[in-house]
């Protein structure tokens, strides 16, 4: 949307972060804590273009601004029939960009004539396609669409159709200029592509917003439903211009194009304006270690408990120096609520970022607590004025607070990520995020809703004692370096393009011309004769292949997954869901079978939408399996024990990396997620280990990128970690495993290399799992061997003996090091993009290792530890992790291991030990 | 079904008998008559009695069950006698022969059978292979499928001089592959149909004529289509309390009277007059109006031209034959593309100019011409020739498919509402072209691939007939919907305290 005047009247007060941290009231914080550090970010002005420049004067008279630099050059792009990506930041007007693009295509091809009014009742000339990810913004894009055709005195046809749409369906594709959807609902409006032909016959404009939301998984599929809308446009004689809006991100070119399988332009120099901001990285107090078992003011879910947490702020200091090594901190859950309350209390306009429904509400009553057990400071007349706002309460509610934060009457708003997205709700002062969100993007679309034009803003991001927050906090320049993380989409995953492959011969019958535009050769041969002889379609490319299974092979894409037989999660019957408080529409997205039994086996506790809920059953016995949960409330979650191994790992590309060799290439990995534990919520102690999940192990065919260490450099740490023990936070009688502080080093870098991902690249961390093994080659497929996969089933125990026959089978002392996969079915190139940045990755997890001032040998939260990590985070060894990673960056002094190689190193008998 | 040249055989699949009462069983055998019954898929001794009790004339096959030693079973058919079982001697040279056996790893048993003359089969016509737990695997991650027990399955088809096709008891009834196999070197073709003993298709009852030419022709049949559930407007729940009754059979439901039928919980007035008026019209093979609506109005006394057309597949690439019967004149008019199956403009131009000239006035008439044949002349009028789009939507257009099945206008006795089994079921008989709309688009993608090639020349006489012959079905199909018994039964709550006068049970 564009820049508009501040329409609110409400007094504006600077505060920078200076003011914010002298005037909380705690004793000892000051600017110069080391808990806090302040950014200052100064103004940047506007650069701008008068709209005559670039438009034809019948659309620049009307436009009451100017153009920003990066409009006009993405309009003259599309002026060339370049298709264009935008990547800008928040509020720098990108919705007109293709809203401007769509008019004066309107205009050209004559549907309008040059004074805006509609030159004849229908359009065969021109239309245009805007995709959105998510139905809320859908409406809020249709309503500034519909404003900017107003304004310009545009008779212009701006419809939603998706699955929402009541009504006149038909009349809306037979007459519509504009159609507003969402990729789930394109992708099954394609089957009945001769209903939409005068649309698609017509169709020049495709815009795509929030493009940087498509990785991954969804990305994917996204990229596959794209080169299906291609085919059925070019069918009908539509030629479409694609335009891309997307935050920041690293590699826009590559995404956009990956995406579209088409040559972008990218136009990311922002010619928007901001006003001075200040960010402040603020550190929750630490705290000494406790051993309470029962749940402390941490939990979620106790009144009583929240109002301790407000009373314990009165008596907590900041002096880090009392305490020289921090192990723990209070949880920003605790501490972004005072920051909240304190800066609505000075009628700052504030935002609290948090990520659950559950904890827009928790934090409004801590933040009320935080305000009367602070009364000297805040006085005590006054009254606090924030309310809760998640997507679970209700249109009207929702509305309702949206309209009393913009006239003023509410002062904060404590929300999920549903505000982090365009939805207008006027103009506001700070922004307060509790934790990081994950990736930079999201920090700074969040962040960058404060403040307009030459307006002072301010952001303060509390974090929380985890690996991704630590590392940001200790390394602010992280947040202002310039690349962004890589946006990661990959069409390599075969499960989920032959699945498209049925839809497009559903929709059009495959042919020689689809060869290398929809796929290529090789691979449209390949899944066409499978899908033939396994009795899904019918003919060859050199005639017609013409889809003949079940009806609508639509329904099989699974937007989520990357098959068809995703697990859907549901309410168990008889839920009350008034007395919980759910909406109708509680949207849970279904699950891969990976994910199923980690975290949803039966008695497994999560967190939904802010919610806990219970499994209750899981029934994969029919084709569409379903795992029904009941909500609770309990004082403990469950995390799963698994065991994992990597076998027949084939290398298709590998490079040496400072004498260490990177492979990337597909293997199978068996997970068997066989045991879990429940953990209280307050402090993270167990209430009872190992429970049996009775799931049986998983065998997924995947993509994974590995690293082998060299010998001299394995031979070396071996013997300088010879010593270590229990450090490594085993227990007592398996800390005479061999090798035990090297092969600690080696997990804690896997887990290491897996949590700072996020730092480069746009990926979850949720569907990466890694093994740290000091016998890679086991794991390999070797030429002289049968694959081992083949043989074993899904019996661990099987893959266990098949791996030590392996073992005395090669002989030949093997190498050390770790893998990491894609734990989906087919991969979804994480571990692909991970083998191409490994060294920035290496980079990060060194300096998170290193600077981390937990003053532990085996780490904490901060650094090593991983919370899907299926051997209970032991063991681990953070100072020989630091001593591999410094290697592999070539950043240790080769020489110095000299004094710990033995007269002839090489050839030991070990143990086969591995540990994921 | 014991015709001239080939052996009708039923497949009954394990989980489809879990669904269905044996008097379902029975209605199914009695509607295909069978020479033989199969039950493909897991070794189930109730399924085998079940269809036994129900089949008590018909050999039943299930060789999952041998606990003899009898790994395989061996039927063969000439017309003289019928179906028998045969312990595999001295055959005469034209017998069908049915191998099955008892799982997959019999196979290389069979195979040395059949290659030592252990075992014999008839030379001159086609040998059927019966694997009753045989599935083709596939995986999505590598792109590739894999046929369980391919080398016997090449050995035992290059052992036979006659050809030879699997029946494999995993493939839907729908499936029909011509797999390319190597034995010893030299490729094999080996064609296999399925039995349907699998996940999606657990629903459907298989029926496949095999040929004396070693083809299979099958066709499926949802097993809701039999028994009292083929009633429309009885579900599981209804059918169970009619069984309660004493009602086994579509017949004995049109014993009962309307107001006993209305006895039963869940049965409305208008629900119980559906049922027992489509139990009277499968049992008589009369169709019934139920609505006082016409299927087509024309805009004077000429009947409705009788439209189909046949494409490359179900997503067509190329309209290639359009034909047209017309009642009035008796005469039938086809374009079919010939020569250049690539481009659908010619063929759809002679059609679209030939129809507008000299019919514009006259009424068309489909069956499912809305999901299908319209749907696709307007695609390729739209692509081809847009000029003509608002022509053609001027034309009347009707699809009687729509206006008796998914309307609700009529009760028609067939089985299925495809309209060859409509049409069969009201008395219409065919001219035997051997033909299934599948067959037609898969000869013609032959064409497409070679269309230079005259192996692979279509026999064009053959498939002229064939979309001749079903449209003159439609019209049989019209006329005796047009002529059939008429009663509205949204009229008949209204006759009267009993609604007796008015309502279905007068006739």
């Amino acid at each position: 949307m564009n820049d508009t005047p501040p329409t609110d009247t409400n007094s504006r007060i600077d505060l920078t972060g200076t003011d914010l941290v002298e005037t909380f009231p705690r004793t000892g914080l000051t600017p110069d804590s080391p808990n806090v550090d302040i950014i200052e970010l100064p103004a940047k002005p506007a650069d701008t273009v008068p709209p005559t420049d670039v438009l034809r004067s019948s659309l620049a008279e009307p436009y009451p601004y100017d153009l920003f630099s990066h409009q006009a050059k993405a309009l003259s792009a599309l002026e060339n029939g370049d298709n264009v990506a935008v990547t800008t930041s928040t509020s720098s007007g990108k919705t007109h960009i293709y809203g401007l693009q769509i008019a004066r295509n309107l205009l050209e091809a004559g549907v309008l004539n040059d004074d805006g009014t509609r030159a004849a009742d229908g359009n065969d000339a021109s239309t245009a396609l805007c995709v959105y990810p998510m139905k809320a913004l859908t409406k809020d894009q249709h309503d500034a669409l519909e404003a900017l055709y107003d304004q310009l005195g545009l008779d212009i046809r701006v419809r939603i159709y998706d699955g929402d749409t009541t009504g006149d369906r038909r009349a809306i594709r037979e007459r519509a200029d504009v159609i507003l959807t969402n990729f789930a609902g394109l992708n099954v409006y394609l089957e009945h592509h001769d209903k939409w032909s005068r649309f698609y016959s017509a169709l020049d404009m495709v815009a795509i917003d929030e493009s940087h939301t498509y990785t991954g998984i969804e990305g994917m599929h996204v990229a596959w439903i794209l080169r299906r809308l291609q085919r059925v446009a070019g069918y009908w004689g539509g030629g479409p211009q694609y335009a891309l809006t997307s935050a920041t991100i690293g590699n826009p070119q590559e995404h956009s194009e990956e995406l579209l399988n088409a040559p972008v332009t990218v136009v990311d120099q922002d010619g928007s304006p901001h006003g001075p901001r200040d960010i402040v990285l603020w550190n929750p107090p630490p705290r000494a270690q406790t051993r309470d078992e029962t749940p402390d003011e941490y939990s979620l879910e106790r009144e009583s408990e929240d109002e301790r947490a407000g009373d314990t702020d009165g008596t907590s200091t900041d002096d880090a120096s009392e305490v020289a090594f921090v192990a723990e901190r209070a949880p920003a859950s605790v501490e972004a609520p005072k920051v909240f309350d304190h800066l609505t209390a000075r009628d700052i306009r504030t935002l609290l970022f948090c990520p659950s429904r559950k904890l827009t509400e928790l934090s409004v009553r801590r933040a009320a607590a935080h305000r009367r057990s602070n009364s000297r400071a805040y006085g005590r007349s006054s009254a606090s004025e924030y309310e809760a706002y998640n997507a679970g309460l209700g249109r009207r509610t929702r509305h309702s607070r949206e309209n009393q934060f913009k006239s003023g009457t509410l002062t904060g708003l404590a929300t999920t990520s549903a505000l982090e997205l365009g939805i207008d709700i006027g103009t506001l002062d700070a922004t307060v995020l509790m934790g990081y969100p994950g990736q930079r993007q999201a920090f700074w679309q969040r962040i960058g809703r404060a403040g307009r034009e030459a307006s002072r803003s301010l952001a303060v991001m509390v974090g929380d004692h985890r690996t991704l927050d630590q590392y940001v906090m200790s390394h602010p320049e992280y947040l202002l370096e310039t690349d962004v993380e890589d946006a990661v989409v990959d069409i390599s995953n075969n499960a989920v393009f032959a699945t498209h492959l049925l839809c497009a011969a559903d929709e059009i019958a495959l042919d020689g011309k689809d060869i290398d535009t929809f796929a290529a050769e090789d691979r449209l041969r390949a899944a066409v004769t499978m899908w033939r002889e396994a009795g899904f379609v019918d003919g060859y490319l050199d005639a017609t292949v013409h889809y003949s299974g079940p009806g609508r092979p639509q329904t099989r894409v699974n937007l989520y997954g990357t098959t068809d037989t995703d697990y859907q999660l549901r309410l168990a019957d008889g839920v009350d869901r008034e007395r919980w408080e759910l909406p109708e529409d509680l949207d849970l997205e279904p699950i891969d079978r990976n994910r199923a039994y980690r975290d949803y086996h039966e008695g497994a506790v999560r967190l939904q939408h802010g919610q806990q809920f219970e499994v209750v059953a899981v029934d994969d016995e029919r084709p569409q399996p379903v795992i029904e949960l009941e909500p609770v409330d309990c004082e403990y979650y469950t995390r799963s024990r698994s065991k994992v191994n990597v076998l027949d790992a084939q290398s298709e590309r590998s490079r040496d990396v400072n004498g260490f060799t990177l492979h990337f290439g597909r293997g199978t990995v068996l997970v068997h997620h066989h045991a879990y534990d429940e953990m209280y919520v307050g402090n993270s102690e167990p209430k009872q280990r190992m429970i049996p999940t009775d799931t049986a192990p998983i065998l997924m065919d995947t993509q994974l990128c590995w690293l082998e260490v060299p010998d001299d450099i394995e031979a070396a740490l071996i013997r300088k970690y010879n010593e270590y023990g229990v450090e490594t936070g085993v227990d007592p009688d398996q800390a005479q495993i061999a090798h035990l502080g090297y092969v600690a080093g080696l997990h804690a870098a896997e887990h290491a290399t897996i949590q700072t991902a996020p730092l480069e690249l746009r990926v979850d961390t949720n569907d990466l799992g890694g093994l740290a093994t000091l016998v890679m080659d086991t794991h390999y497929a070797h030429p002289e061997y049968d694959e081992i996969a083949d043989s074993v089933g899904d019996s661990f125990e099987a893959a266990m003996a098949a791996l030590e026959q392996r073992t005395r089978q090669l002989g030949a002392k093997p190498s050390s090091g770790w893998f990491i996969y894609d734990g989906v079915d087919g991969g979804l190139g994480f571990a692909r993009a991970i083998y191409e940045n490994f060294e920035a990755l290496a980079e990060r997890a060194r300096d998170q290792l290193r600077g981390c001032q937990c003053g532990q040998p085996n780490g904490c939260p901060a650094c090593t530890f991983d919370e899907n990590c299926g051997n209970d985070n032991k063991p681990l060894l953070r100072a020989a992790a630091i001593d591999v990673l410094e290697h592999l960056l070539g950043d240790a002094d080769r020489d110095a291991l000299e004094s710990y190689l033995p007269d002839e190193y090489g050839g030991e008998r070990r143990p086969r030990l591995y540990y994921s | 079904m014991a015709g001239t040249d080939s052996v009708g055989l039923l497949a009954l699949s394990s989980t489809a008998l879990e669904r269905i009462s044996l008097s379902a069983v029975r209605d199914a055998v009695q509607y295909f008559t069978p020479d033989l019954v199969t039950i493909p898929g897991p070794r189930d001794p109730v399924a085998y009695a079940t269809v036994r009790e129900a089949a008590r004339n018909i050999p039943v096959l299930h060789p999952q069950l041998a606990t003899d030693g009898r790994h395989v079973r061996h039927y063969r058919y000439t017309p003289e006698t019928g179906v028998q079982e045969t312990s595999g001697e001295c055959p005469l040279h034209d017998t069908i022969d049915l191998l099955a056996v008892q799982h997959c790893s019999v196979l290389s048993a069979l195979e040395s059978q059949l290659s030592t003359g252990e075992r014999r089969t008839g030379s001159d016509a086609g040998t059927f292979l019966i694997v009753p737990d045989l599935a083709v695997e596939w995986d999505t991650t590598a792109l590739s499928t894999t046929l369980p027990h391919a080398e016997e399955l090449a050995a035992i088809s290059a052992t036979l001089p006659e050809p030879v096709t699997v029946l494999a008891g995993g493939q839907p009834p729908t499936y029909a592959h011509e797999w390319q196999l190597v034995h010893n070197a030299t490729p094999v073709r080996v064609p296999m149909a399925g039995l349907g003993a699998t996940d999606s298709a657990d629903s459907m009852v298989g029926h496949c004529s095999c040929t004396t030419h070693g083809k299979a022709v099958a066709m499926a049949v949802d097993c809701d289509q039999f028994g009292l559930k083929a009633l429309n407007g009885v579900g599981e729940a209804t059918a169970d309390r009619l069984r309660g009754e004493g009602c086994r059979t579509k017949s004995d439901v049109r014993d009962l009277a309307v107001s006993e039928l209305v006895g039963l919980p869940g049965v409305g007035r208008a629900t119980a007059e559906r049922i027992h008026a489509h139990a009277d019209v499968i049992s008589s093979g009369e169709p019934l109006v139920l609505t006082n609506k016409t299927p087509v109005k024309t805009r004077d006394d000429r009947p409705p031209l009788c439209l189909d057309i046949e494409t490359d597949g179900l997503s067509p690439s190329i309209i290639w034959q359009f034909g047209v019967y017309d009642p009035a004149t008796d005469s039938y008019q086809a374009f079919i593309e010939t020569t250049h199956p690539r481009d659908p403009a010619p063929v759809l131009e002679a059609f679209i100019i030939w129809l507008l000239a000299n019919h514009r006035d006259r009424t068309i008439l489909t069956w499912n011409g809305h999901r299908f044949d319209y749907r696709y002349i307007r695609q390729f009028l739209h692509r081809f020739f847009p000029e003509y789009v608002a022509a053609w939507d001027d034309l009347w257009t009707y699809d009687l498919y729509k206006w008796a099945v998914r309307d609700g206008n009529a009760l028609l006795p067939g089985r299925t509402n495809k309209l060859d089994h409509v049409a069969r079921a009201l008395g219409y008989e065919d001219a035997s072209t051997g033909l299934t709309g599948a067959q037609t688009a898969t000869a013609y993608q032959a064409f497409m691939r070679n269309p230079d090639d005259p192996e692979t020349e279509p026999d064009w006489d053959r498939h002229r007939a064939y979309c001749e012959d079903d449209c003159r079905a439609l019209w049989h199909v019209y006329e005796a919907i047009t002529q059939a018994n008429r009663r509205d039964v949204t009229d008949s709550g209204t006759g009267g305290a009993d609604g007796q006068q008015a309502g279905l049970t007068d006739f």
